[in-house]
């Protein structure tokens, strides 16, 4: 199954480049947004995590990860 | 060369060669040898001893569990196992690198270029450097983004195809002796002649109530990610040096209202004090300590206490900065190591740490003033010293 990865970043945060490169490398397709300035993705931001005022969040199929853990992200690619 | 284990099930020094030699992938022919039974007889007449277990490395009774270890701290063993013996033998490393952040990519630089073999073992690559927006006091950049430096950093090195285990974290190490054991989360080990610690360190938590629950949900170790994310809002910063200072200058812009709470006077550079002691947006309150995050689901205040009169106070925030210093990440090392009253590995001015072949630099080190510029000097420092040490051992 494809996996399906969307990042909510901001403009100045290191781990979401570094949550890029990490999917980059591994060959997984995935869509950025940058949640400064696009209020829609903030919004969806927050309603996915309940709230969540951190970046990256990082979605991937059906789990939300708050924050670049690495430990996590793999472990919802492989579910 | 083969290996003989000469061992009986239960003797508990029989079970620790045994485990000694697996955990090196030194494979090994074991013979039961129960006393008074033919093949113990054997044994004997071998090694001169009655006692079990004996270990012979081909023709070589070499003693009992004690004189094996004490081979491989004299570091004969490797001699007398001669190559081919163990896969580890082709992937010793002079030097293992713990920690990718400006020491160790530094020491990493300097230890390639000396031609030693070089692993580089982290979680991530850059460390506290990118938990910062904007660098301005590293030398030969007036100002740099911190992420861009990093991004530099990490081309220097992999300019030099420098190995890399980036992503996993150490787990366990075994740095007596001459042959140095890292094992990383995923059970794999590796093998060194030296180790240079860089581990650097982590944000100190405030360890009150409702900062771990609502991490994420207001409460935030890193500024330059997250203050974006407050605009308008009414936010609280915890401590009172550069770095706390530099989140709220960053956040001035972006907040409605900035609290700066700190247990002392500020202790940032006068730059910062000066614009954001100018600053209508922002409140202080020195020599308070918080007590409380405030909030169920999201952050809705901090609550804190006066060191003077003990008075208690809370105000309405949506966010909280903690931003009170680092601690050092040097949980594996702190049985093994001297260590001050903050966790800091002690070193001498050569970045040696008392342990043979083990040195230490940057954040991690009780070396003063956690600077970028501070680490990638300790970094070449500590590359610099293992080098010596290795020419030493030739």
């Amino acid at each position: 199954m494809e996996n399906k990865v969307k990042i909510y970043t901001t403009p100045t945060c290191h781990y979401c480049i570094q949550a890029k490169e990490y999917f980059t490398e591994k060959g997984i397709a995935f869509e950025a947004v940058d949640v400064l300035s696009d209020a829609e993705a903030l919004k969806e931001m927050k309603s996915i995590t309940g709230g969540a005022r951190s970046v990256p969040v990082i979605a991937v199929n059906d789990a939300v990860i708050i924050g670049f853990d690495r430990d996590a992200v793999e472990k919802a690619l492989k579910a | 060369m083969e290996v003989i284990l000469y061992s009986t099930e239960e003797c508990p020094f029989c079970q620790k060669a045994r485990a000694f030699l697996s955990a090196r992938d030194i494979g090994f022919r074991e013979i039961t040898s129960p006393p008074g039974s033919a093949v113990w007889n054997e044994m004997r007449k071998l090694t001169g001893s009655e006692s079990l277990p004996q270990i012979v490395i081909g023709d070589r009774a070499i003693g009992g569990y004690a004189d094996l270890v004490n081979l491989e701290l004299t570091g004969k063993l490797e001699a007398l196992l001669g190559a081919g013996v163990g896969k580890q033998q082709s992937s010793l490393y002079d030097v293992i690198i713990i920690g990718a952040g400006p020491a160790g990519l530094s020491a990493a630089i300097y230890t390639i270029r000396k031609m030693l073999k070089t692993l580089i073992i982290s979680k991530d690559i850059g460390g506290q450097i990118t938990w910062t927006s904007d660098v301005e006091n590293y030398l030969g950049f007036s100002q740099v983004n911190a992420a861009e430096l990093v991004t530099k950093f990490e081309d220097h090195v992999k300019k030099f195809n420098v190995e890399k285990v980036i992503g996993e974290e150490v787990s366990a190490v075994d740095l007596v002796g001459r042959r140095k054991r890292i094992t990383t989360g995923d059970g794999k080990s590796y093998f060194g002649k030296t180790v240079i610690i860089a581990t650097g360190g982590r944000h100190r938590p405030l360890n009150i109530p409702g900062e771990r629950e609502l991490l994420g949900k207001g409460v935030s170790y890193c500024s330059t990610c997250d203050a974006p994310l407050f605009r308008g809002a009414d936010v609280a910063v915890v401590g009172g040096g550069n770095s706390a200072l530099g989140a709220v200058v960053d956040l001035i812009s972006i907040a409605n209202r900035i609290y700066l709470v700190s247990l002392t006077a500020l202790t940032g550079d006068p730059v910062y004090r000066e614009k954001v002691l100018k600053s209508e947006k922002v409140e202080i309150f020195i020599e308070h300590q918080p007590t409380r995050v405030i909030g169920e689901t999201m952050v809705e205040g901090l609550e804190f206490k006066s060191l003077i009169t003990g008075e208690l106070k809370a105000i309405a925030v949506e966010g909280v900065f903690v931003e009170i210093g680092i601690q050092p990440s040097t949980s594996l090392f702190l049985d093994i190591l001297t260590t001050n009253e903050k966790g800091e590995i002690l070193v001498d001015t050569e970045c040696r740490t008392g342990l043979a072949g083990v040195f230490a630099c940057g954040d991690v080190t009780t070396v003063p003033f956690k600077q970028v510029v501070v680490a990638v000097g300790e970094g070449s420092k500590a590359a610099l010293s293992a080098y010596n040490y290795l020419m030493s051992q030739k």
